[in-house]
């Protein structure tokens, strides 16, 4: 069986790849902790609360430059975290052969983030409904690159509300942040522009891995011994790989991407189909 | 203007509630890690029921945890423990820190919002199995 150290160092370079990738540490760790004997379902519990961390730490710096809707992702956060104990009680109870195929199933929707180029940066002339004026879902804030600031209103908040509640259950079943999904589901759904979305996608993270975490934790399933050197590894991982991924070209990144999600989808299929 | 000060702070406050969580149990799981290797001369994990995380409810595991580490005498496990626990903390005092604010502001819509994701929280943490 894996030791502590060994998940260290494997935890570093998923969070690296996680990062530069936009998979997320988890994503990664979880297939291939389970092809080094790791029962699924306690690397499911030992991811939950490594997103913890890892989304914490980014979400911190985006925080304090006001580019994520806190207001949006507390709204947002009202489905998530019901979807996220649901997942969680599910997976609780499942036959493990279930969730390697419902793993991979959902890193199909990993493939949502590769389209993001398609998508407006900067969504133009949105009609808020009333609803989401009610809310108060708008913000501005000033983008870097475009060296100026943007101001944006979100729409459609009675649609993507309870759309989030399905990213929540994925996350919370599957041990993941789903940030692909969720993403998709605020430029697509709410029309938030790029940098809002990404952000407000992490500050949600954190908190839905927490309602996760917290049914594991009752369950019996969490394993500090597993966690921790997860939490630790992927964290440092993480950071390095945010520092270089703009020194990446686009075309590396994307080839990464490709080779490591069928990977970890053909791994996960072999996994539930072996599974005696 | 006011609004604008007020938004702000917020942020900060978030924002230094995360910075300083993550970074306090990433330190105190590798403080856990090393203390587990120079007491038994390997970084074997087990995986048995007694090395899960597991208590009546959260705060009452939160609550031993505390007593057992005030009494002195600190395992790495519990150590180890420690870390995760304010990684855990770290989201919900987050939350906690939003009710404040929105009740401060006397904002009731974000307010009653914040309280649902803190109440749902609050009892997922209670739950036991």
């Amino acid at each position: 069986m894996i030791d502590m150290l060994s998940v260290l160092i494997i935890s570093v370079f998923a969070g690296f790849l996680g990062s530069l990738t936009g998979l997320g540490g988890g994503s990664i760790m979880i297939p291939v902790l389970v092809a080094f004997g790791v029962p699924v379902k306690y690397a499911i519990a030992a991811s939950m609360v490594t997103i913890i961390a890892t989304s914490s730490g980014s979400a911190a710096s985006y925080v304090k430059e006001r580019i994520t809707n806190v207001k949006a992702a507390f709204y947002l956060e009202m489905f998530t975290i019901v979807g996220a104990i649901i997942g969680a009680t599910i997976t609780s109870f499942i036959a493990p052969r279930f969730l390697y195929f419902f793993f991979a199933g959902f890193l199909l929707t990993s493939f949502l983030g590769l389209s993001g180029h398609m998508r407006r940066e900067f969504p133009k002339r949105v009609r808020q409904d009333r609803f989401s004026k009610w809310l108060e879902l708008d913000g501005s804030y000033y983008d870097e690159a475009a060296k100026k600031t943007i101001s944006y209103k979100i729409k459609n908040a009675q649609i993507g509300g309870p759309c989030m509640l399905i990213a929540g259950l994925a996350a919370g079943m599957l041990g993941i942040g789903a940030g692909a999904f969720k993403v998709s589901i605020h430029e697509l759904i709410l029309k938030m522009p790029s940098k809002v979305s990404t952000t407000t996608s992490n500050f949600i993270i954190g908190i839905t891995a927490l309602a996760g975490a917290s049914v594991y934790f009752a369950s019996g399933l969490l394993f500090v011994g597993l966690a921790a050197p997860m939490a630790v590894g992927t964290t440092v991982g993480a950071l390095v790989g945010g520092k270089i991924l703009n020194r990446l070209p686009n075309r590396l990144i994307r080839y990464l991407f490709l080779v490591i999600v069928v990977a970890l989808i053909a791994q996960m299929l072999y996994e539930g189909i072996t599974l005696p | 203007m006011k609004r604008v000060l007020s938004v702000e702070k917020l942020d900060s406050l978030i924002s230094y509630i995360l910075i300083f969580g993550v970074l306090v149990s990433l330190a105190v799981e590798t403080l856990g890690i090393a203390g587990y290797y120079s007491s038994n001369g390997s970084l074997n994990i087990l995986f048995r029921p007694s090395f899960a995380m597991k208590g009546t409810n959260f705060f009452s595991y939160v609550w031993k945890l505390i007593q057992e580490l005030s009494v002195g005498g600190w395992s790495p496990m519990q150590v180890l423990s420690c870390g995760i626990v304010v990684l855990m903390l770290t989201p919900y005092l987050r939350v906690v820190a939003s009710v404040l604010y929105f009740g401060l502001t006397r904002n009731p819509k974000y307010l009653l919002i914040t309280l649902f994701v803190l109440f749902v929280l609050t009892v997922s943490l209670l739950i036991s199995k």
